[in-house]
């Protein structure tokens, strides 16, 4: 249904009729297919409803005067940056995308080590801008391309460097939020006027409300400004690089080592993770390269790093014998990167290492320290410039068997998982054969240690109808080996609750007849509350999950 | 290949938006961190190669029309490239500037085209010339009393192509003669096509006009072979592009060089020596056809495979335009050559350099957003504390000459030859 006339001129009067459109091709673009951005969504073919317009302001009060426009006429809204994910696509009928792209500002409080950014702020800028003041801040696993503020506010935010900085509830300091009825919130210390500094005040927090562990996913009104933790980065403040597109490089001198630590056996592996907990000593931790799969990492890691190769190259690559020796040295492996802040400094980690190898029985990948290998993975890992790899075999993937939580928890299931993914592999062709294996995932999720963030890439090809039907098969099986061993929903399912197959949202019936049945239900009376509270008109879409009181008491 | 042919290109992009920022692993800064002019200046989503290809489905697909906003959308884009470069990163089977051009395609096969376009496509078809207003009779008044030869007549080594910008307007004129100068006083045995002298076409080519960029480079690939030429020297950089990448697949075995290549390796050779200081500081632009886009074609005929039950490779092996062997060092020589050149870089340069704002004769149809494009460059120039923007192609400087910074500031720009002739 289209917007009525005096609607639209009342959005247009707010943002100027540039930074609006409700031409059909124009919203078309707003649209996605779930299979070809993922986010844990599980592979679909439907695509996301076309909003009615789109509007592109240009700072909290335009947000404000939209969401106004929006509660008076009873429209749904939803905002979104740079439009990775299915959730940052609105999901009715009668709706209104809205598109931060002109509010990217950053500042940086060198002084009290914070960021305060806008929605398209993405991540490789404000890491930019850090870097010039000599500090830097946790990237989450999507990468820098990907907006700070989003990933921070509305969603979980682990990535490598969470072991030495936390995720994402671990670094917001303050948001400015405009509620979903319109009314603009400043957490922290913020709201007492005294800046950005604490999240936790002088004034409100509100931090659990808004985002919670996860994070609403953009259904709680719209985030127009958040500080994050900034932390200290030993290195130059012009984030130097050589090489040749697409394998830039970097070597920062002496005080910067990526290594790939292997051990013979997920004990082991699991044991090794732990002294890293311990000792203090990892900038970053990561699972990065076994995205590839178990029996193709090796050959992808010469590919990726290398620019004269293809993927045409992968088969000839795979049967290298070196590069398969290499590639099985690696069956259990992690990425970490050393930083240190004084060559004493990083005297004293090197040393550590070669304790935790030699207590483990592990070793360094031989193939991971020639200097091209070695410099691309620390390039790699600190701007998280290439997560878009994920994409690079077969142009979609999803997320399966996420083992996230403690690792000795994970390890218990690694095995199992594996096999189940290989004998997929192997008997069907709708999922890439890359060796059962490709788990991936950060060492600790949580500042300091302690749960893992791991999921295994399921690679398959969006354009082939077979392969995204196969995929949603595979999927389904994952499930059970979750429930078995209590890992709760599967990544692919994370958002399978909170937006239908085709694309739309949940209504709060449907969503009643999902949560009466939940173990807890009172956890989402709770947020059927905090949504009348700020959202009476439900406006924003269906991705808080919530149980009306009333369904219970039926 | 016609648009549908792009449907898995379409239906495999995942929106990572490395097609609007430069390499992420080369951002610097928050000011100079994107990289498509074209979602730069319209802000939404249908103008970045992503919302593109979403935009081609949807127009297959029937649920889109070319009404004029997406007429205007189609065409807004400077054909630059940098969103193949910055989607290559990460991925090796999409070709969103061949899939850009080819919906302009789309576009013109239907009658979609923009006012701005119509004169510079009709001056083409009449005038052999992409500059509206401009008459062939006049096309090469500019090498007037320059003794070159003609090489219907006259056999020479290398055939000297100035192209439309240097053989029609004033202020250019002059640099495409000091050019023939240097060249000749370096010994070197120049001719040019007199009076076949013509458009390449190249800039139709990235407009979508793939029919009169046809008949252009099919009448040019003739009097190349009935001429003799075996190759052209040219100061142009979408001549440079044209000859280099669209000629090949038509059939053109032409070698080509870009003036600034062949000074290059007459300052290696010492035929050229300076003999003036210049002192100045500058700053280079690498332009878009001579840089990313300034590779060599190599051809292809193969088809898509699928390995490992869904790894899509192309067989036999493809050649992969990353830009890298693009011409880059060849005019950071020159200027590194000059006695007292003081050369700075910009944050954007080479495979990632930002776009002037003229290609796809933008300049001609979208003139705001041209100049808008062309000042965000003059702005990261003047962030280098350059006294001057040195560039080696015509359209580039041009752009360039007319633009002012975000203040609203103008700069020097010089085209290379210039910078080189004062030296001398």
């Amino acid at each position: 249904m289209a917007f009525p006339r005096e609607l639209y001129k009342a959005l247009e009067d707010i943002v100027g009729k540039e930074n609006i459109s409700e031409n059909i091709g124009v919203c078309e673009t707003y649209r996605c297919v779930p299979s070809q951005s993922s986010a844990h969504y599980g592979p679909t073919k439907n695509w996301t409803p076309r909003p009615q317009a789109v509007i592109l302001p240009g700072s909290a009060e335009e947000v404000q005067n939209i969401v106004k426009i929006c509660n008076k006429y009873g429209v749904e809204f939803k905002a979104s940056t740079t439009f990775w994910s299915t959730m940052g696509y609105i999901g009715g009928d009668f709706a209104l995308q809205i598109d931060l792209r002109r509010m990217k500002s950053i500042k940086i409080d060198a002084k009290n080590m914070h960021a305060v950014v806008e929605p398209y702020a993405i991540a490789a800028t404000v890491q930019a801008e850090a870097m010039k003041v000599g500090l830097n801040l946790n990237i989450p696993g999507v990468g820098c391309s990907s907006s700070t503020l989003a990933n921070f506010s509305t969603w979980v935010a682990f990535g490598p460097n969470s072991i030495s900085m936390g995720y994402g509830n671990e670094n917001v300091l303050g948001m400015e939020w405009v509620l979903p009825d319109g009314e603009i919130v400043r957490t922290g210390s913020l709201a007492s006027d005294d800046g950005w500094f604490c999240g936790e005040g002088p004034g409100p927090s509100l931090r659990g409300i808004f985002r919670g562990a996860f994070g609403a996913a953009g259904s709680a009104g719209v985030c127009t400004k958040i500080a994050v933790r900034l932390h200290p980065w030993p290195g130059p403040a012009d984030f130097p690089t050589y090489g040749l597109a697409p394998a830039y490089k970097a070597d920062w001198g002496p005080n910067f080592k990526c290594y790939t630590l292997c051990f013979p056996d997920w004990k082991s592996w699991a044991r090794s993770i732990q002294y890293f907990y311990e000792s203090d000593i990892a900038y970053s931790g990561h699972r990065q390269f076994n995205m590839f799969g178990r029996n193709l990492k090796g050959a992808m890691i010469e590919i990726i790093s290398n620019h004269e190769r293809q993927l045409t190259d992968l088969e000839e690559l795979v049967n290298d014998p070196y590069i398969k020796e290499q590639t099985e040295k690696m069956r259990h492996d992690y990425q970490v990167v050393i930083a240190g802040f004084t060559p004493k400094d990083m005297e004293y980690k090197e040393k550590a290492v070669d304790y935790i190898l030699e207590q483990t029985g592990g070793w360094k990948s031989e193939m991971m320290l020639e200097k091209d290998k070695h410099d691309y993975a620390l390039l790699y890992l600190t701007r998280l410039g290439h997560k878009n790899l994920n994409y690079v075999m077969c142009g979609a993937y999803e997320g399966v068997l996420g083992l996230t939580g403690n690792v000795w928890k994970a390890i218990e299931v690694a095995d199992e998982a594996t096999a189940l993914k290989r004998k997929w592999e192997t008997e069907h062709t709708s999922i890439a054969a890359t060796g059962g294996d490709s788990a991936m995932g950060c060492l600790s999720g949580l500042g300091g240690g302690g749960t893992t963030g791991w999921e295994f890439f399921t690679n398959f090809d969006s354009y082939d109808k077979n392969s995204v039907e196969g995929t949603y098969a595979f999927v389904e099986t994952t499930q059970a080996l979750m429930n078995k061993y209590a890992f709760g929903p599967d990544f692919c399912r994370w958002n399978s609750d909170v937006r239908k197959m085709n694309g739309y949202n949940y209504t709060q019936e449907e969503q009643n007849e999902m949560f009466k049945k939940a173990a807890q239900p009172w956890v989402f009376i709770y947020q059927y509350k905090i949504r009348e509270a700020i959202n009476p008109k439900n406006l924003c879409g269906s991705y808080v999950r919530t149980l009306d009181p009333k369904a219970l008491e039926e | 290949m016609a648009l549908q042919d792009y449907r898995a290109m379409m239906e495999r992009c995942s929106n990572c938006a490395g097609c609007k920022f430069i390499p992420f692993d080369k951002v610097k800064s928050l000011r100079f961190a994107e990289n498509c002019p074209s979602i730069g200046y319209y802000n939404f989503m249908t103008y970045s190669a992503r919302g593109r290809f979403q935009l081609s489905q949807s127009l297959l697909d029937g649920r889109a029309e070319l009404d004029d906003t997406i007429t205007n959308a189609i065409h807004a884009c400077t054909s630059c490239g940098y969103c193949d470069i910055g989607c290559k990163i990460t991925r090796y089977n999409l070709e969103p500037l061949e899939h850009n051009i080819e919906q302009k395609a789309y576009a013109v096969e239907n009658g979609k085209v923009l006012e701005g376009q119509k004169p510079v496509i009709e001056n083409l078809k009449k005038e052999h010339s992409m500059i509206p207003g401009t008459k062939k009779a006049n096309r090469t008044d500019w090498a007037k009393d320059l003794g070159l030869k003609d090489v219907f007549k006259d056999k020479a080594d290398v055939c000297f192509f100035a192209g439309c910008k240097y053989s029609y307007d004033p202020k250019l004129q002059k640099v495409a003669q000091n050019a023939v100068k240097l060249l000749q006083s370096a010994g070197v045995d120049v001719g040019y096509l007199g009076a076949a002298d013509n458009c390449c076409a190249g800039r139709a080519h990235q407009m979508g006009f793939f029919a009169d960029f046809k008949d252009r480079a099919n009448a040019n690939i003739k009097a190349f072979e009935t001429a003799g030429v075996t190759t052209i020297v040219t100061p142009c950089s979408d001549c440079y592009h044209a000859f280099k990448r669209q000629y090949p697949k038509l059939g053109s075995n032409v070698k080509v060089l870009h003036i600034v290549e062949y000074i290059d390796q007459l300052i290696q050779e010492g035929k050229i020596k300076f003999t003036k200081t210049v002192p100045m500081t500058v700053t280079y632009h690498d332009p878009c056809h001579l840089g990313r886009l300034g590779e060599p074609y190599v051809p292809w005929d193969g088809k898509e495979k699928k390995i490992f039950n869904q790894i899509q490779i192309w067989e036999p092996r493809r050649p992969r335009y990353n830009g890298i062997y693009g011409i880059y060092d060849a005019p950071r020589n020159i200027l590194n050559a000059i006695p007292g050149v003081t050369l700075v870089e910009m944050e954007r340069i080479r495979e990632y350099s930002w776009c002037c704002g003229a290609g796809a004769a933008c300049n001609e149809s979208n003139p705001e957003f041209s100049a808008w494009t062309a000042g965000e460059r003059v702005t990261e120039a003047k962030a280098t504390g350059a006294d001057a923007l040195v560039t080696a192609c015509p359209w580039c400087k041009d752009n360039f000459v007319n633009a002012v910074d975000e203040n609203g500031n103008k700069m020097e720009v010089l085209d290379i030859i210039e910078l080189v002739q004062q030296a001398i």
